[in-house]
Order: structure tokens, then sequence, then C-alpha cells
């Protein structure tokens, strides 16, 4: 990583007079972990099951005037929560779950998930949510990616850097800052 | 290395970095012991990495935790970040009876759990030290608040800390840095809190060892709120960031980690110690270290399992043990009681800064009247907040809208209580070292037999419901409680194992902290607390530390040592 990056990415410009050697460090050995990451191809999910997990990613955090889920890897970030940090228990009930997703849209008059019409798709998804928690079939394959997909995008580098725009260093706290929603 | 120091501190943690800098001040030439590996914050502090940087984005090493850290996983800061500062499970072993779990979570490096821990530090008053003998309960403290105060006054001074000064008699004020302001929400709650329950139940600034403006070379937080991974600018109290560097400054201190002390050396001529046996953690090759004065300082199990490892002919049930109580009268605290609900004010608020802690309740259960149901009491640490994107998996809907609203929008005001409540001494929680066990370096290991008693469990079973209680006096909607079943051990509070009285028959210190059975062993640390009360322990042991290191060096000088 380039020093000017690091600066405006701890924002240590805005309260410290030096970028700490400890930090930079740091940075430059996870800039290493994540360019590996980058690399690893696809381990768990076959092609079929990474268009479905990549529709329904991309369907939670669509691509916007910021990025989407697709955008920052967040399937591949799945893929590998999947391949290397899931048991073998969790990771059969994802996949059982994908599959009970094309099951259930042959039912309503698409052999697959993916290629229902946008607003069937939708609906679906909605529908899905209102059950209550599942630990397996298709709701349960739909909560566990809406979970992944909301952290995998909110913790992936351009997300954090420039659209959280993440600071380390504040000049002190206040409690009682003027707020109103951006939406 | 020379074998031969004035002083010997074993543990370089909270306790035995004060132990380093106090006698090195005093001009004692002293050697500490530390088991684990060395600590080089340019290197090993990571609190500014950040959840992209690592592979699985902090959700942690599954797969390592489940073989390695299975016990030390289960504390919240052993983590994908921090894990490196909690010991491998496998090298360290100890074992607890069928259905009597006991989470005993350790850092051994230098700094040991002061670069981890929570960093809330209060003081005790007579209401702790008089409750033993009032109720009959173990036994007295030979000590009170007015000799420990000026100790206490001692360390704050040099640790730095943030609090807010209320005048409560059962939770006496302290060396108060600035502390940092309440957020809208909670000073609200103050506010409603301080009327609905005529002061009783009173929401107070977190009284914190992390500095607030410049204090003795170290730099005023700058609040990214991951004091658990390290610290570069030195913000929060450790050894590593303060005791031990002023240790180093003196000249006298020789710190050598990799040193796994197994047990004391007896010498019946002078009855006193005459050093200690360790272990190279490397090597595993067994040396021994001399001194005049030995501070055992290792925490609490660790230190007495050191001494129940010193046999000798005349001790032969381990140095300290003639009273038959050392191991005995283990206490943790219990957690793990209370309640969160959504507030219904200061909508249009929010932080800009991450707070490490936040609020604490003092006890206000047997302060002035008695509760049927229990003995002590407890407090609340807790917090009001708003969640930003972390609610996202939780919040219905998905596609654009929702993704704007995580980004531009905050959850509601959040307030938790979780409480923090006192556990009894009582003679059947014990340590004693397990015939069939030893650790990597070939050093008898623990067998921990502690429970909870009805006690401590009618206690949590109250923080719910004074937690509920305070949430809707606020008026706090969405209320969910919460009552955990943790193992004791893991509040990471655990003491008593040598505790300290005024009788050799039934206690293992007298009131400076010297072991009655050789005068130039003190034990400093959580082992002898002859009760727990129901505050963060840390700077007691700290003030302790402090206050024997004086009289030792006291009666060295009247040539009594």
């Amino acid at each position: 990583m380039r020093r000017r990056e690091a600066v405006r990415f701890l924002g240590a410009a805005l309260a410290l007079p030096f970028l700490p050697s400890g930090a930079e460090a740091a940075i430059e050995f996870g800039k290493q972990l994540h360019r590996r990451l980058d690399d690893v191809p696809f381990r768990t999910l076959n092609p079929d099951q990474q268009r479905l997990v990549t529709q329904i990613a991309e369907m939670i955090i669509p691509e916007t005037d910021t990025p989407g889920a697709k955008s920052v890897k967040v399937p591949q970030f799945i893929d590998l929560i999947l391949t290397e940090w899931s048991s073998d228990d969790e990771r059969k009930a994802f996949l059982d779950g994908l599959k009970d997703l094309d099951v259930q849209a042959m039912a309503m008059g698409s052999p697959r998930f993916v290629e229902l019409a946008e607003t069937k798709r939708g609906e679906f998804l909605t529908g899905l949510e209102a059950k209550r928690p599942q630990k397996e079939g298709a709701a349960h394959a739909f909560a566990r990616i809406k979970s992944l997909t909301v952290y995998g995008y909110f913790t992936s580098e351009p997300v954090q850097v420039d659209v959280l725009k993440t600071q380390m260093f504040f000049n002190g706290y206040d409690g009682n800052v003027p707020f109103t929603p951006r939406v | 290395m020379p074998d031969t120091y004035d002083a010997i501190v074993v543990g370089s943690g909270i306790s035995g970095g004060w132990a380093a800098k106090e006698l090195t001040e005093h001009g004692l030439k002293t050697i500490v012991l530390e088991a684990g590996r060395p600590i080089d914050p340019a290197v090993d502090y990571v609190e500014h990495v950040m959840p992209f940087q690592k592979r699985y984005r902090g959700m942690g090493n599954r797969n390592q935790q489940e073989r390695y850290q299975q016990v030390q996983s289960q504390c919240g800061a052993c983590d994908e970040y921090a894990s490196k500062f909690f010991v491998n499970d496998l090298d360290n072993p100890y074992s607890t009876p069928e259905g009597k779990p006991f989470s005993w979570i350790r850092g051994r490096q230098v700094g040991g759990k002061s670069i981890m821990w929570g960093r809330c530090v209060f003081r005790w008053s007579d209401l702790d030290y008089e409750a033993n003998a009032k109720e009959g309960v173990g036994v007295d403290w030979p000590i009170r608040y007015k000799d420990m105060a000026p100790w206490w006054s001692y360390v704050e001074k040099f640790v730095g800390v943030q609090g807010r000064r209320e005048g409560l008699a059962h939770l006496p004020d302290g060396e108060f840095l600035q502390p940092w302001p309440l957020n809208a929400a909670e000073q609200k709650a103050r506010d409603v809190l301080l009327t609905k329950f005529n002061g009783e139940r009173l929401v107070t600034n977190m009284r914190l060892a992390v500095i607030t403006e410049n204090h003795l070379g170290r730099q005023k937080c700058h609040l990214c709120g991951n004091c658990y991974r390290g610290c570069v600018t030195l913000s929060y109290f450790s050894s590593l960031n303060s005791t031990l560097p002023a240790a180093k400054k003196t000249g006298n201190l020789t710190l050598r980690p990799f040193s796994v002390v197994h047990s004391v050396i007896y010498d019946p001529k002078t009855k006193k110690a005459s050093g200690v046996r360790v272990v190279d953690g490397n090597t595993k090759e067994m040396f021994e270290v001399k001194a005049k004065v030995i501070f055992v300082c290792a925490a609490a199990l660790e230190s007495t399992r050191i001494m129940l490892n010193s046999i000798s002919p005349e001790f032969p049930t381990g140095l300290g043990n003639s009273s038959g109580e050392l191991g005995h009268n283990l206490m943790d605290h219990i957690m793990g009681g209370g309640a969160t609900g959504e507030l219904p004010w200061a909508k249009d608020r929010r932080e800009v800064g991450r707070r490490p802690d936040a609020i604490y309740v003092p006890r206000f259960r047997n302060v002035k009247t008695k509760h049927p149901d229990f003995q002590r009491g407890y407090g609340f640490e807790g917090r009001a907040e708003r969640a930003g994107w972390e609610r996202g998996s939780h919040m219905p809907g998905f596609g654009a809208s929702f993704k704007k609203s995580l980004i531009g929008d905050l959850g509601p005001w959040e307030m938790t209580f979780d409480g923090f409540g006192e556990m009894l001494p009582r003679h059947e929680n014990y340590i004693a070292i397990d015939p069939h066990l030893v650790d990597a370096w070939g050093i008898p290991a623990l067998r921990i037999n502690c429970a909870y008693s009805s006690n401590e469990l009618k206690m949590q079973d109250d923080m719910v419901v004074t937690a509920t209680e305070m949430l809707e006096a606020m008026g706090a909607t969405n209320i969910r409680t919460f009552k955990e079943n943790n193992a004791p051990g893991l509040v990471i509070h655990e003491t008593g194992t040598a505790r300290m009285g005024r009788d050799p028959k039934t206690s293992v210190v007298n009131m400076h902290n010297q072991v009655w059975d050789a005068p130039n062993v003190f034990m400093t640390d959580g082992a002898c607390m002859a009760s727990n009360a129901n505050q963060n322990p840390s700077i007691t042991y700290m003030a302790m530390t402090a206050r024997a290191v004086d009289y030792a060096v006291g009666q060295m000088k009247k040539r009594e040592l």
C-alpha cells in the first residue's frame, strides 16, 4: 500500500502528527492477506450456485451510486466462509437451501430461481423473509446469504474506505452530535 | 545472566508490573520472570487492523480456535485480531470434574492480561471490607479502606483514571482525570433514573484506565475503540505501556521472557525462600534464580499453582499451605444478567468517536436496606448506542433503499445494563494439583473445582429484574432480557486462593501480603483476596502490590527480611 493511501485510510492526518509504524506494518501485512483472498477461486460453490448466490447478494445490496455486493466480491467471501469456516453440517444446510430455492422457483413457473422475472424474485425473497427463522431450506439459505452479504459488503475494503470512510483516529469524543438520516 | 538478584518478580502483568516498578525504583536489582514471549508494541499491537485485512474479516479463525483455544475463545477478546494474546489450551491444560466447568482465561506474554484487560477501575469501601466479619463469611479482612486509600491514590495518579466524582460512600471517588461525557441518550437516562429511583440507581461515567489527556508521556486516547488489541499511543494502562518502561528506566530491571516458574525454593536453615525454580520456555531446561525477596504475581491461579508445587519436607502440601487454605476459597464474579431496550429519545443525536467503555450503575442492593434473597450486591456495566450497518442482517428488507438506510441512517438508541455481581468465598470451591496432568513444560497442572451457589444465581435473577425496571422507567420499548449460563472463570476476576487474614491458622498471607510460611515471599495478585466485592478488581491488586513493596523494602532496611 502506498503511504498516501495509508494516511487517508487511517484518517491520521485529521488528528495525529505521525503515522504509527506499527499500524503501517499491520496494514501492509493485511494487504498481502487481502491480495491472497482476491486470488482464491471458488472452491465450494459450483458455477450454477455462484450465479444464484451472486444474484441474491446483488438483490440485497445492489450497485447504485455506490458499489454493489458483486463488485466488492461478496460471493467470493461467502465461498471462503463456506469452504474454510463453516462446519460440514452448516455447509450442507446452506447448499441444500440453495437447492430448495430452485425447487420452490419451479412452483412459480420457472426451472430455476435465477430465471424468474425480477419482480417475482423480489416477491419470493420477501415471502421467505416473512417466515420464522428456519434452520434449513430456502428461507435458511436466504437468511445466511443476507447476513453474510451485509457483513462481507460492509467489511470490504472499498466500502470501509470509500463509502463508510471509517476513521481510526478521533480528536475527542462527542456523544451529542446533531444527526439527520441520509436516506 | 547472573543468578542472584535483590528481588524476583514472577509474572509481568498488572501486579507484576507494579512490583517491578516499585522494587526497581527503590533501588533493588530485580528480575521479572515472565512465562510467555516478549511483545513489541510496534509489531504486535493490532488495534488499527481493519476487518478486510483479516482472512475471515474478524469472524475468527474457527478451525484454529476449535483446535487450540476452545477455552480461551469463550472470551470475546480472543478473536481473529487478538487471539495471539491468549494461551494455547493444549500447552496449558487443566482439569475440572465432570459437569463442573471452569473457564480459565490466560495471557502468557510480557504484559500478561493487562494487554487485553477491561480497564474498569473502582475502589472498594468498608461496606466491602467489613462484609465478611459482619456476615460471618470466610475470614475478616485485616485491612480497611483507610489502609488502602493512600495506595489507591498513589497508583491512580500514575495509571491515569478517568471518572466522575459522585461522592458515594460505598464507591469512593478516586484521583480522576476528566471523563468523556455521557452521550445524549445516557445523559437523559441518568436524569430520568435519578428522579424515578430517588438517586438510588445512578447512571455514571465508567471509571476507566484510559487517559483523556496526555499523561506522563502517554498520549490521550484517540477513540479507535479497540483497546483489547493494544494501543500504539499507549493511552490505556498496561504494564507494557506504563509500569515496565518505568522499571526499565531505573537501570535495575532484568526482564526474562520464556521463563516458566515451577516453584519456590524453601531454605529450612533461614526459614525463608531462597529463590525459584524456572523452566526455560524454549529449551525446557530447569534452572534456579536466587533473591532476598520474591513477589509471586503470576495471576491468582498460576501463583497458587506455583505455591502448591513448592513442596519440601517442611511443607509437603505446598509452601503457604500450613493453614490448609492454599487453593481454597476460589471466587470469580457472576455476570450475564440484564436487559437491552430501545430508548424513546435523542433520535436526532449521534456519537462521534468510539468510546471503549461507557457507563456504570454502582451497586444499590444491600447498601442501605437488606435484600431478602441474597447477600452482597452487583453493579451494571452498560451503554447506549445506535447500530450502523451491523443491524442489517436482522433488519427486514433488501435492495437499494435497504442499502441506503444501512449507509446513511442509524438504528434507535439501545441501552444495555449487564450486571457484575459478587461471589462469596467458599472453602469447597478450590484448586489442587492434578496428579495425572502436566503442562507442555512438565509442570504439574491444576484441577479446578468451582461452582456458583444459590446466592450468586439469585443475584443474577435480580439483575434481570432491576435492569428491566430501569428500562421500563425510561419508557424503553422492545426490551429483551438475558440470563447467561456461564461457567465461573469467564469474568476473568478469579481470586481468593491464597487469602489474606489475621490468623496463620486460617489464612495464607498476612495484612502485608506476606506468606505466613515464608516471610520473604509476597503474593499480591488476586490470590490474596479474602472476598471479591462486586467491583472490577485490578486497581486493587495494583494498590496492594505497591503497598506490599513499600512494606517489604521497609523491612529490608530494618534488616527484618
